[in-house]
C-alpha cells in the first residue's frame, strides 16, 4: 500500500504548473503523445512516466496525462488529443492532485458514536462497516419494503452500479444531482425535439445566452469553442442580472429582470414570426404548431417584454432580426442549471421554441442530436421482482412529468419527511452532496434525522458524510479503474474514456463498485455483480474494433459517426414526430401545449431576489477544500450593489447578515456595480458544517441554508431563484458605525 | 397573484394524479412489466438472443398500443404462452409508457 507522500505543491508552483499544462496542449500537436506504459526517462526529468486518465473535479470528464516520479503522482497535463476539451485542463483541473494528497481525506470506514452530525467516530474495518450496511439494509427492506431505501449517486463513471445495487435490492427510489440541476432544461429540449441537443458553439455565429454562464461554469467544449468563434466573428448577446465574466466578455450584457426570461424569448418570437423571419419551408416539414404560437405571441410584443424584462423594444427587435439573419448558423443557448423558477421547463420551452423557428436543428452552427458512441451495455441482468413493494416512487405525482431515472430530490426530501406514501428510513449516497446542494439545509438536516440508517461513500468528509451513520472512503480518480464512458463534445467528438489507477489507492479507501458487490454478496444478490470492472468493460467495448488500442496510445477512442443531418428522413421522438413548438402531449396532460408567461413575485419590502452563479474555480461544494483552490477562493462573498448597500448602510468590507425565511447567514458584502440592484448573489458550497472539511467549515455563508425550497411544477426540479433575502450590517443596531 | 399560481398549480397535480391513477388502473403495473420483459422477452430480443433487440425506445406508444391490442397477430405470440393477461398488460405498461415519444423514453432495456 503507497503511503502519503510529502508534496506540497505550492500556490506558486500550481501556478506555473497551470501555465506549463496551457502551453502542453500546444506543444501536443507537435510531440507525439504519450504512452500510458512507462517510459524511459532522462535522469534530471521531473517524472518517470505518465499515464492517461479522465478529470473528476467536475462532470465533464477531460483528458489530461498524469506525471508520476515512483508511486507519486507530481503533475497533471491536459491531454493533446482529446477533443472535446480542445485539449484544455482548467484550474480544478489542475488541482486534481490536491484532491488526491489532501490531508483531509477519509481514510477507513468510521461508525458515528455521539448524536447524528456531531462528530463523534469509531473506526472500524471494512468487513464490519460491509456486514452492519447489509444487515440495515436488510433489516430496512423487511421493515419497510424495499422502497424503503433511497439510493443516491453523483455524477461519476461508477454511478451505474449503485443504480444497479438499487434495482436489484428492489428499490425504485434513486435519485441524482440533476434535480439540483438540469432536469427542467433537459425537459424543456426533449418535449420540444426529441431529445436534449448539443449545441454546436464552434459553427454558430450568433449566441443569445440566457441563464448560463460559460466562460465561468465550464462545459467542454462549449466554453473553448465559445471563445474561438468569437475570435472568428460569433456574436454573443447574454441576459444576465450578474455582469459574470461571460457577461463582461460579450458583445452586449442586457442585466434582464430575474425570472422574465420567458418575456423577451415570447417577444423574440413576436418578431420573428410576424416579420416572416423563418424558413417557411423547413417549418412546414420540420415543425409542428407554428400556426397555434403565431396566436399565442400576438400580443407578445417588444414592447410588453420591455415592460416585463426591462430590455428596450428597440434592442428585442435588433437582436431577433440578428439572430434571424444569422439563422440557421444561431441560437439561443441551451443552459444547464435550470434550477431556477418555479416555472423553469416552461422558461426553457420558451428557448427551444425560438430555436425552432430559427432552423438550427440538426445543422452546423445549430443544436445537434446526440451521435452514436457505440458502447454497449454489460452484464445484463434480470432484477428480482418483490410481490411487497408499493406501486410507484415515494416521489410520484407530485410533478407531473418527473423524469423516471432522476426523480426530484425537494420532492423525495419531503415523502421522506411525511413518510407519505410511505416510509423511506435508509439512504445510500456515493459522490454527492446534498447538504450542500439543496436548498433548505435545516430541512435536509430533519430529513436525515428522520432516517434509520444512513451510508455514505465519498473522498473526503463532506456535510452529507458528516451526518450519516456510516462513512466509507472511497479513492479519488486517479487510484481506480473506471468503467468506459461515452461522451459527446458538440460537433468536436462522440468518444470513450475510461480509467484506470494510476497510482493505487491511498489508505483503506475502497472503490464504490467494491462496496456495492460486497453489499450484494452479503444479500444475496451476488449473482448481479459477478464480475470485474476490467470484464465490464470488456464487455461495454465489444463491437468497437479499435477502441482498446486507441484508449491505450491516446487515452480516448472517437466514433466518427455521423455528425449533422442525423434526422434527414427520421422522425422526432415526440407525439407529431416532428419538432413540437406546440407539445400535444402537455395539452392531453392539461398543462400548457406552449410556454405561458407569469411575472416573477415582486419582492417584500426591503428584500433583494438571491440568485445562484458559478466561478470557474469552485465546482458545486466538493472543491472548496481543495488547498490550491482555496488559496485563490478562499470564502464566498455577497455580491450587492452600491446603491442597495447605501441604502441598508453597508460599505466595502462590512460582514453582512443575510436572512431568508429559512435560514441566515454571515459574510463580508462585495459592493459592486456588476449586479443588478434588486438582485444579490453568493457563491455555493462554504459554511460547511463539517469538522472533516478543515478549509470552510464555518467560514463564510452557506447559500443551501438560505433558499428557500420551491421547486418547479413540471419537473420538480429544485427552483433556486425563488428566494428573497433581507440584508443587513452584521451588529447593526448594537453598535453605531464609528 | 400568488395564490392564483397555487390553484392552477393545486388544479394541475390533482388532474395529473387522477390521470396517472386512471392510466395505472387501466393499463397496469409498468414496473412488473419491465421485470416480466425481461425475464420472458429479452431471452430472444437482445443482441444476443438472435430476434429484433427490443426495447420500449424501439416503437411509438401508438405502435405499442397497436401491437398490443392485436398481440395475436404478433409474430412470437405462440410463445407467450406462460403469460396471464395480467403480465400481458403489465409488459404493454412498461413498452408504452417508456416507448420512444414517451415523457421518458427507456434509456435502455
Amino acid at each position: 500500500m503507497a503511503t502519503t507522500p510529502d508534496l506540497r505543491l505550492t500556490r506558486r508552483g500550481f501556478l506555473k504548473a497551470a501555465a506549463v499544462a496551457g502551453t502542453g496542449a500546444l506543444l501536443g500537436s507537435l510531440a507525439p503523445a504519450a504512452p500510458a506504459a512507462a517510459r524511459p526517462a532522462a535522469a534530471d526529468a521531473p517524472y518517470d512516466r505518465s499515464a492517461y486518465s479522465v478529470c473528476d473535479m467536475c462532470f465533464n470528464k477531460c483528458g489530461l496525462i498524469a506525471r508520476v516520479r515512483g508511486d507519486k503522482v507530481v503533475k497533471l497535463d491536459p491531454n493533446p488529443k482529446f477533443l472535446k476539451s480542445r485539449g484544455m485542463l482548467c484550474g480544478r483541473g489542475n488541482a486534481g492532485l490536491r484532491q488526491l494528497y489532501d490531508p483531509d481525506r477519509l481514510r477507513y470506514p468510521l461508525l458515528r458514536q455521539g448524536e447524528r452530525g456531531e462528530g463523534k467516530w469509531k473506526r472500524i474495518s471494512w468487513d464490519e462497516a460491509l456486514d452492519l450496511a447489509a444487515a440495515r439494509m436488510k433489516e430496512i427492506g423487511e421493515k419497510h419494503t424495499r422502497c424503503g431505501m433511497l439510493f443516491t449517486a453523483g455524477s461519476d463513471m461508477q454511478s451505474g452500479f449503485v443504480h444497479r445495487l438499487a434495482e436489484v435490492y428492489g428499490s425504485f427510489n434513486v435519485t441524482s444531482h440533476e434535480s439540483l440541476c438540469l432536469v427542467s432544461n433537459n425537459r424543456g429540449f426533449l418535449d420540444t425535439f426529441g431529445e436534449v441537443p448539443f449545441p454546436d458553439v464552434l459553427h454558430s455565429k450568433y449566441v443569445v445566452m440566457a441563464g448560463a454562464n460559460r466562460f465561468e461554469a465550464l462545459v467542454t467544449p462549449d466554453s473553448m469553442d465559445l471563445m474561438a468563434a468569437m475570435q472568428g466573428g460569433l456574436k454573443l448577446v447574454v441576459l444576465d442580472p450578474r455582469r459574470t465574466k461571460t457577461a463582461g466578455l460579450a458583445h452586449e450584457w442586457h442585466p434582464i429582470r430575474p425570472g422574465t426570461d420567458m418575456a423577451f424569448m415570447l417577444a423574440l418570437a413576436h418578431v420573428i414570426v410576424n416579420e416572416k423571419l423563418y424558413d417557411a419551408v423547413w417549418m412546414a416539414e420540420k415543425a409542428y404548431g407554428l400556426e397555434q404560437l403565431a396566436a399565442h405571441v400576438a400580443d407578445k410584443t417588444p414592447q410588453w417584454a420591455e415592460a416585463e424584462c426591462g430590455i428596450p423594444a428597440a434592442d428585442i427587435v435588433r437582436i431577433a432580426r440578428e439572430l434571424a439573419a444569422a439563422a440557421p448558423q444561431a441560437m439561443v443557448y441551451p443552459g444547464r442549471r435550470s434550477s431556477d423558477y418555479e416555472n423553469s421547463t416552461q422558461i426553457r420551452r420558451s428557448f427551444a421554441i425560438v430555436n425552432a423557428l430559427l432552423g438550427n436543428w440538426d445543422r452546423p452552427g445549430g443544436l445537434l442530436a446526440a451521435r452514436q458512441v457505440g458502447l454497449k451495455g454489460a452484464f445484463p441482468y434480470t432484477a428480482p421482482w418483490y410481490d411487497d413493494n408499493p406501486f410507484e416512487r415515494a416521489d410520484a405525482g407530485r410533478a407531473p412529468i418527473m423524469f423516471e431515472e432522476e426523480g426530484s430530490f425537494v420532492h423525495m426530501r419531503e415523502a421522506v419527511l411525511s413518510g407519505e406514501p410511505y416510509p423511506v428510513k435508509g439512504w445510500f449516497i456515493y459522490k454527492t452532496n446534498p447538504m450542500q446542494t439543496a436548498p433548505d439545509r435545516q430541512r435536509t438536516v430533519r430529513m436525515m434525522q428522520a432516517m434509520d440508517f444512513v451510508v455514505c461513500v465519498d473522498i473526503a468528509m463532506s456535510d452529507t458524510a458528516w451526518m450519516a451513520d456510516l462513512v466509507l472512503p472511497a479513492p479519488s480518480y486517479l487510484e481506480r479503474m473506471d468503467p468506459a464512458s461515452g461522451l459527446q463534445g458538440s460537433s468536436a467528438c462522440a468518444c470513450v474514456v475510461q480509467r484506470d489507477p494510476v497510482v493505487p489507492a491511498l489508505y483503506e479507501s475502497r472503490p464504490v463498485f467494491d462496496i456495492v458487490k460486497g453489499l450484494a454478496q452479503r444479500l444475496e444478490l451476488g449473482e448481479f455483480f459477478d464480475f470485474t470492472v476490467d470484464q465490464y468493460r470488456a464487455e461495454q467495448l465489444k463491437g468497437l474494433q479499435d477502441a482498446a488500442r486507441a484508449l491505450a496510445s491516446d487515452g480516448v477512442y472517437y466514433n466518427p459517426s455521423k455528425v449533422y443531418g442525423i434526422y434527414e428522413g427520421r422522425a422526432h421522438k415526440t407525439k407529431s414526430q416532428k419538432i413540437e413548438i406546440y407539445n400535444q402531449r402537455y395539452a392531453e396532460l392539461g398543462l400548457d401545449p406552449l410556454p405561458v408567461y407569469a411575472p416573477p413575485a415582486t419582492a417584500p419590502e426591503r428584500a433583494l431576489r438571491m440568485v445562484v452563479g458559478r466561478n470557474a474555480l469552485v465546482t458545486h461544494s466538493s472543491t472548496q477544500n481543495n488547498a490550491l483552490l482555496h488559496e485563490l477562493v478562499p470564502e464566498n462573498t455577497l455580491w450587492i450593489h452600491p446603491i442597495a448597500a447605501a441604502r441598508l448602510d453597508i460599505r466595502p468590507g462590512d460582514r453582512v447578515e443575510v436572512a431568508s425565511p429559512v435560514g441566515r447567514g454571515e459574510l463580508a458584502a462585495q459592493l459592486t456595480p456588476d449586479i443588478r440592484e434588486d438582485t444579490v448573489y453568493m457563491l455555493t458550497g462554504f459554511g460547511a458544517l463539517s469538522g472533516g472539511l478543515s478549509l470552510v467549515k464555518g467560514r463564510g455563508a452557506c447559500l443551501a441554508e438560505l433558499l428557500e425550497s420551491r421547486a418547479d411544477a413540471l419537473t420538480g426540479n429544485a427552483a433556486m431563484h425563488e428566494t428573497f433575502v433581507t440584508v443587513k450590517r452584521a451588529g447593526a443596531g448594537k453598535e453605531a458605525r464609528s | 397573484m400568488q395564490r392564483t399560481v397555487l390553484a392552477v398549480l393545486a388544479a394541475v397535480f390533482l388532474s395529473a394524479a387522477i390521470l396517472g391513477t386512471a392510466l395505472a388502473e387501466e393499463k397496469g403495473n409498468a414496473r412488473k412489466g419491465k421485470y416480466l420483459f425481461r425475464k420472458n422477452c429479452r431471452s430472444c430480443h437482445s443482441p444476443e438472443g438472435g430476434k429484433s433487440d427490443l426495447s420500449p425506445n424501439s416503437m411509438t406508444q401508438a405502435q405499442w398500443t397497436k401491437a398490443f391490442g392485436n398481440w395475436k397477430s404478433v409474430p412470437c405470440h405462440g410463445e407467450w404462452g406462460g403469460l396471464s393477461d395480467q403480465d400481458r398488460t403489465d409488459i404493454f405498461s412498461y413498452m408504452h409508457d417508456y416507448a420512444k415519444d414517451s415523457p421518458t423514453p427507456a434509456k435502455c432495456s
